[in-house]
This record gives C-alpha cells, structure tokens and sequence, in this order.
C-alpha cells in the first residue's frame, strides 16, 4: 500500500495560523504548569514515603485516611493502584522534617492497629521463609526427625525451608494471603504441615508490595542530576545540529523541542500524574524523538537546496515535507502504535511514561512540520542574507 | 551469488548467532533488576561523627589518666566538638610532666596548645580522615557480615561516591524487609554493667521511682537506663522500666568471641556467649567480687534483662529477654559481626515484593506482543514483500538486543523492558526511511537495481543523523541517571545502535540477496 506520495500540500501556507497555534498552546502549557493543578513532584524529587499496599477487602480510602491522620500522617496521600478488584493502594507521606528515614514505620504502625488481624502467632503475610522453617521445624509435624541425633537437625531444617518456601510462593504469587485455603496450591505440603501451619500463623489483613523512601538528601541530589541530565543532553543535540546543519535549522529545532516539551508538560500537570525519575527519561525520550523527527525534514530540506540553490526557502520547505510525509507519518504511526500498547497495557507504573510518549509522538510529528520549519524561515527572513542586503539597502537610503 | 554477498551473509549470520547464544536462555543470561525480581535497595550513610566523637572521648579520658599517673590530680576534661577537647586544671609546670608521654602518644594525631591552666587537644585532618574512612570501611565488614549470616544470593555491598560516607546495599528477593532493616542498622553495642548496689530486682515503673530509691539523685559513677518491656510474638511496646546502672562496663560486645542462639532453662530462646580470653578473666573477677549482685545486660542503650549472679562466671553467659527464635538468631548474628562503629541512617530504600515485579514483567511481556504484533501488520499492509524484510531486520533487532544486554551484563528494569518496547516502535524507522526512498527512486523512473542502491545511499544520511541525536540524549540518560533509569538508557541505546545496524547492513542483504538471484528484475514489492 502506497500512501501520501507525490503530494503537494502547501504545509507553509498555513504557517501563520499554526505559529498563533502552536503559541497558544504552547502558553497554555506554561499555564497547566503554574495553576493550582502544578506539577505532581514524586518522592524522588521532592522526597518522601511511598507504600504500595494490598489489602484484603476493598479499602476505604476515607477510612484509611483517618487510620492515618490518627498517627499524624494527615497529610498523606492516598490513591488507588492496580487492576479493579486489586484492592491495592498508594500512600504516599512527605518527608518529616529533619528525617532522612521518612514514614514507613509510622504507617505500619498504624495500619497493623487497624488491619493487623491476631496479634498472636507468625504472620505469613510478613514473615520470612528462614523463620518460618526454624518454627516448622521446631514442631516437625511431617515427624521428620527420627532420632535425637545432632545431624538430624539439618536434614530436618532443609525439609521444612523447603515448606516454608512452597508456602510463601503462594505469598510471591498473590501478593497477600488472603485466606489459609489458598495453601492447598502450594506443593509438597502434608496435611500434617497444613494443620500445624494454621495452629501457628495468623494473617493480616494487608501486605507491603513495595516501599520507596527517598530522604531530602538523596531527593535533592536526585533533582540535580536530573536537571543536569536534560540540561546537558538538550546542549549536546543541539551542538550536533549546528555542527551538521546551518544556524537557522538548529533554531528552528529548538523552538520545536521547547515547543513539544512545554506542551506535553502542561498536558502532564492538566492529568496529575506523578512527576519523577522515569518522567525524566520520557521527557528526554521525547527531545530525542522530537529533534529526529525534524531532523529528517532538515537533512531532506538541506539536500534539495544543494540541488537548487536559486528556489525560494518556502517552496524547498514546502517539497521536503512532502517528500518526507509518508516516513513521517509511517515512523510516527509505528512508534505511536506500541507507546498506545503501552499505555493501555504497561501497567500503572508506566503509566505516565507512555502518557508523556504518546502525547509527545502526536505533538512532535506536528510540530516537525509546522513548528521547526516555520521557525527556521522566519529566521531567514529576518536575520538571512536577503534580509541583510535589504536592511543595507534601508540604511544606505536613509543615509 | 558473488563474493561481497557471501561475505556479509556470513557475518550477519556469525553475529546473529554469538548474540542468540549470549542471550540463551533468557531467564539464565539476563539478570533482573530488584524492581523486576523483588528486593532491597538500600543507601545508607555511616555516621562519621559518631566514630570521632567517640575518638575524641578516649583521648581525652586517656589525657587525665596520663595527668594522674604523672601525680597530677584534679584534671577536668571537656569535649569542644567532633574533633576537640580541652583538658583544664594543671598548675604551672605540670603540663611538662606529661608532654613526653603526649608526644609519644599522640604524635601528628592531636595538636596542642596551652593557656592558662588549659591544655586544647585539636584533631589533625589527615587523623579524621583517616577513622573517617576506616568507620565506613569497619561498616561495610560488619554489614557484610550481617548480610550473609541472613543469607541472600549475589548481594550487592559497596561504598559509592569519592570518599563519601555512603554505602550501597542491594540484596535480591529479600522477603522480610523490617528484619533486614533492623539486621542492617542496630549498632549491637552490647554492654555489661552492674546494677548499683541496693537496686531492686526488677527495675522500677518510673524514673522517679527508681531515682526515689537513693533519695531522689543518682549515686555516684551511676547511670539511669531504660528497658523496653515488648511482648513476646507481636513484638509491641508494652511499658517501660527504669534501673539504675553503674558507670563502669564489665564486659562490651568487643569482648565477645563467639555467640549462637539456643535454647534456656525452660527452652525458651537465647543466646549464648563465649568470651575471649581477656574478657573472660575480667569477667570472672568481677562475677566473683559480686555473687548474688545484679548483672545487667544493655543493649545499645537499653536494658535487656538483669538477671542475679549467682556464681562466678568466667568465659562464657547466656542472655535471657524473651526472645523468638528470630530474634535471638539475630542477635547471635550482630555480636558475632561485631558493633557498628558509627550510627547509620537510611538515606533512600526502595523495596519491591516479588508479586509486583512478577506484575510488571507480565504486563511489560503482553505491552511488547501486541505493540510487535501491530507493527508487524502495519509494516506488511504497507510494504508488502519488503515488509518481511523489515520484520525480519525487526526480529534481528531484538535478537540483537538480548544478546548485547546479556553480553554487557546489563541489568534489565521495568523502565528497560519499555526501552525495548519503544525500540521495536523506532527500530523500523530506518526501514521506513529506505524503503520510502526506494519508492521515490523507482518512481522517477529507475531500474530496481539503481533504485535500491540509491536509496539505502540518500537514506544513510537522515539515518545517522536522526540517530544520532536520540544517542545523545540517552547517553546523557546514562551518564546522569540512577537505578531503574539507567537500564532504560542502557536498552535504547542498545536498540538505537541494533536498528541502524540492520537497517543499513541486514536489509541492503537481503535486497541484494533478492536482486541477485535474477539477471533483470522488473519488479520490487515494495
């Protein structure tokens, strides 16, 4: 299937309105960004607690947050996380002051009072596989040891870690154990074990999926590395540009980037979603797919004009992108096609990293068009060697 | 098929072939990163200050020691900060008594200045530096320590920054991380310090209960300290009691030479200690001295149990406090490894349980499927015959991929396994910029020979180009990144280098496989 050859659309003809376009858009963003709405600064930046927590019944987020505020975590944010029926939450808590260790034992704390379940016995929800062994084995109901033999003990311990391990597979699998039934999947184990194990453990009635604390220190470094990550990875595109290309396309490159960052962040801020370390690699993700996408037009632009060096800037702007239109439009659909992929099916916690991706393909293809070529012709216009003959001419009249 | 053909034919297949087998099996060559496979990342910082400090104390209670060896009574010493002290009282003269034994003693460690009736100690740099540098490095041993008595595979224990007090710990597959968190950070000072005389068995319910017992202050070289009364299984706070302690300590944990966990009179838990031979000869005189006395055993600060003595003991003692097999394992654990030197603080942690990881690679997994399943479909409606072609330079791409990141060692990441997935979006972009030209080419009317060359030659330039600058922003992903991100900028630019690589050399081989295989080609589905 051939498709967009041999068109001739007049791309530049429309530059005026998109520039007016692009600009709203462009402060638009800004405003997305300096509203009340702000950006969403994660834990890695701003520092703090972040618990990924599974519970047995659907939590109640009012209920929760008061179990909180109870402990003095009132300012803890609580948002939902996972598949529907998941029942998995984040909380989220600010550093405490002067405090690198942040929160997470606070919040246990406080949760245990409210979803602990019997304080008495091993939690299997939290227990670890070589402390389960040692009780298991210390009960022996497989009647593994046959003797009071010292080497016994061993063989005894290495059958039981083996137990202890099949049951907290269950644990590794599901993420909380719910109910001690769901044991009967794990393998290997007797009826015998089966007894002494619900004689021994309790379950709580939450598990911790992960903990992230980020204290003020590391956050700050955290930040600076990351504006320096960008800073440096923009200058060094840019040098490359200029290096291989003339001024005015390097000029028209950047406007396009700050163009296509500007906006997705303000989109980015305008959805809440969370700013942190994976964000970064998107954003510069983005710049990288941004000034390639422009770069093909400018290398295709700086080919016709060695060609023809007599045509006009618009009327080489207007054949190379034409000429190009059909990569474009093929690259960015290809890459659109798997970032979309990602964004319905990647999960939660790239979630926002497909979000920045998709936005940025739609944005950057738009803006490789009508922003970095605009831009370089107005450049020529104003500051090119016509305009410069005109502006002698201009002075030498004057005078 | 000529030579060149052959030649290149060959290499692809060498290439493809060394990163298959680097890559293969996948579950055994590429190593997950703790955010896939579940564990603790742990930065944490040793608390230097501490070490000097507690450097600084001894010289200076080493400073009066010396005065009143030298018949010089009355010293009174003073810590001025980390690294200073003064020593004031001596009458003019005596500082001369002990200024050779100072000089022996101290040589470029302390400098020293005298006024009036003081003497200032101050710490040289090259000194601080140097327990500086020696407390991180006596943690990073005893951490280590610590760590493979809980046993973990291929932990990761490392000091990270220039001279920095900081060290990395990531161990995999950790699954309880509030016994790891405790393992790691309680210094396990271990004290044995006599219960002053008169102190009721027990302790008492309050500070002022206990302070009530002389009268409302302190006795003499006596000390208040606190236990914390937990209960047995849940290991919650029940009450706090308070005993008062003498100043001296019979025992520390340095004195420690072996410790295990087994079981007391009513085959409770504990924990049983022998002594080295130095500690065991004190111990003994003192036990001896005391029968009947209490012995209080104090762990980083607070009471453990106080049992009587009712023999003399010499090398070897058992502590009691009501423990679980858990915790009087881990104990064993800390004072066979020893004290920390310096306090330490957890600068960042990130824990992940299995069952997210194993989330994410499965959702990553399904992501990486449709998104190739749909540029699959998308490259064959639109190229047809050179569509396969693009697939295939497609699949090389990946095959390439794995092997790299398994050749390198790479750790792949969440964030990775989306690099790879962008790559598969991206890695047809340079096919796509050929076969467009290819199509201009035939167009304007060119054979499909001429076509074919021309166009992988005016595409080769946009390639590099547009290449480039993604290579650039991830190599700086790199260089600045951390953790998770890096392994995203490891796969892109690892995808960036395989996409240019099949497109310009895997492609133009097969078009030029193709071509030759026929003397005149009228027609290209492309």
């Amino acid at each position: 299937m051939e498709f967009l050859n041999d068109t001739q659309i007049d791309f530049m003809k429309y530059r005026k309105v998109c520039m007016v376009v692009s600009v709203v858009f462009v402060l638009l963003g800004i405003a997305a960004l300096f509203s009340h709405q702000r950006l969403n600064l994660g834990i890695d930046f701003a520092g703090g607690t972040q618990m990924t927590l599974k519970f047995k019944e659907d939590p109640d987020v009012q209920g929760l947050r008061e179990t909180l505020a109870s402990a003095g975590l009132g300012d803890a944010q609580i948002q939902r996380f996972g598949e529907e029926g998941a029942h998995e939450v984040i909380i989220k808590t600010p550093v405490i002051k002067g405090s690198e260790e942040g929160s997470v034992d606070l919040v246990t704390a406080a949760l245990d009072a409210d979803f602990g379940g019997a304080a008495d016995g091993l939690d299997l929800n939290r227990v670890g596989s070589a402390e389960l062994a040692q009780v298991l084995a210390a009960r022996d109901p497989d009647g593994v040891a046959g003797g009071a033999v010292e080497q016994e003990e061993d063989r005894v311990l290495v059958h039981y870690q083996q137990v202890a391990d099949a049951i907290l597979e269950v644990r590794r699998e599901d993420g909380l154990i719910q109910d001690l039934d769901q044991l009967d999947r794990a393998e290997g184990l007797t009826e015998e074990t089966l007894t002494a194990v619900r004689e021994l453990s309790s379950l709580s009635d939450y598990s911790v999926l992960a903990v992230e604390n980020v204290g003020p220190q590391i956050g700050r470094e955290l930040s600076v590395r990351g504006i320096l990550a960008v800073v440096l990875s923009l200058i060094g595109m840019l040098a490359y540009i200029w290096l291989r290309f003339e001024l005015r396309y390097g000029v028209g490159a950047v406007a396009a980037v700050f163009h296509d960052t500007l906006v997705c962040l303000g989109l980015f801020a305008l959805f809440d979603f969370e700013f942190n370390l994976t964000t970064i690699a998107s954003f510069l993700t983005l710049v990288g797919y941004s000034v390639n996408d422009t770069v093909v037009v400018f290398d295709r632009v700086r080919e016709n004009l060695r060609k023809n060096r007599r045509q006009p800037l618009v009327d080489v702007l207007n054949e190379s992108l034409n000429q190009t239109l059909s990569r474009t439009v093929l690259t960015s659909g290809t890459t659109l096609l798997v970032v979309a992929t990602l964004l319905f099916y990647g999960g939660d916690v790239l979630r926002g990293f497909a979000f920045v991706l998709t936005i940025g393909i739609v944005v950057g293809t738009y803006s490789s068009i009508y922003v970095a070529s605009p831009v370089a012709l107005l450049w020529e216009q104003l500051f090119g060697a016509e305009a410069r003959s005109r502006r002698k001419i201009a002075r030498r009249k004057a005078a | 098929m000529n030579r060149s053909l052959a030649w290149r034919g060959a290499m692809i297949l060498v290439l493809v072939a060394a990163a298959a087998w680097s890559a293969w099996p996948l579950e055994e060559k590429i190593s997950l990163g703790l955010d896939l496979r579940g564990g603790m990342h742990l930065v944490l910082a040793v608390e230097v200050e501490d070490a000097l400090r507690a450097e600084t104390e001894k010289a200076m209670q080493r400073v009066v020691d010396l005065g009143l060896d030298a018949g010089i009574t009355d010293l009174r010493g003073e810590r001025l900060s980390d690294t200073s002290f003064r020593v004031s009282g001596f009458a003019a003269g005596e500082p001369a008594l002990i200024d050779d034994d100072l000089t022996a003693e101290h040589g470029d460690d302390w400098s020293r200045v005298f006024s009036g009736d003081t003497l200032r100690f101050e710490m040289s740099a090259g000194n601080a530096d140097q327990i500086r540098n020696l407390s991180v490095q006596q943690a990073l041993e005893t951490i280590r320590n610590r760590v493979d008595a809980y046993g973990v595979a291929e932990p990761v224990i490392q000091r990270i920054g220039m001279g920095e007090n900081r060290i990395l710990v990531q161990l995999p597959g950790v699954e309880d991380p509030e016994r790891v968190r405790e393992l790691i950070k309680s210094t396990a000072f271990l004290e044995l310090r006599l219960v002053a005389e008169g102190f009721p068995q027990g302790g008492a319910d309050t500070e002022a209960a206990a302070l009530a017992v002389y009268g409302g202050t302190l006795p003499q070289d006596t000390e208040l300290f606190e236990q914390l009364v937990q209960d047995e299984t849940s290991g919650a706070l029940l009450g706090r009691r308070y005993y008062v302690l003498e100043k001296r300590q019979v025992i520390t944990g340095r004195d420690v030479r072996n410790a295990r966990p087994g079981a007391g009179q009513f085959n409770e838990p504990v924990v049983l200690f022998q002594l080295t031979r130095e500690g065991g000869q004190r111990f003994g005189e003192i036990t001896g001295a005391n029968e009947g006395r209490f012995l209080a055993i104090v762990l980083d600060g607070h009471v453990i149990s106080a049992p009587r003595i009712n023999d003399r003991i010499t090398d070897s003692g058992q502590i009691e406090g009501g423990f679980t097999y858990q915790e009087a394992e881990d104990l064993s654990t800390k004072l066979r490894s020893g004290a920390l030197p310096a306090g330490i603080t957890y600068l960042e942690e990130r824990t992940v349980g299995p069952s997210l990881g194993r989330d994410s690679i499965d959702q990553g997994l399904r992501a990486g499927i449709i998104g190739f399943g749909l540029v699959i479909l998308t490259m064959l409606v639109v190229y047809k015959g050179a569509g396969i072609n693009a697939i295939l330079a497609l699949v090389l791409n990946i095959i390439f991929l794995f092997g790299a990141l398994a050749f390198l060692r790479a750790t792949l990441t969440l964030p990775g396994i989306a690099g790879i997935i962008l790559t598969i979006g991206m890695a047809v972009d340079a096919n796509v910029l050929i076969f467009e030209r290819i199509r201009e080419e035939l167009r304007v009317g060119r054979t499909v020979k001429s076509a074919v060359e021309s166009g992988f030659g005016k595409a080769l330039s946009s390639i590099l180009d547009a290449n480039i600058t993604t290579l650039i922003a991830a190599l700086f992903l790199f260089q600045f990144g951390t953790g998770p991100i890096r392994g995203f900028a490891v796969t892109l630019i690892v995808g960036i280098v395989a996409s240019v690589f099949t497109a310009v050399v895997v492609s133009r081989w097969i078009f030029d496989l193709i071509l030759s295989r026929r003397q005149r080609v009228e027609k290209l589905s492309i």
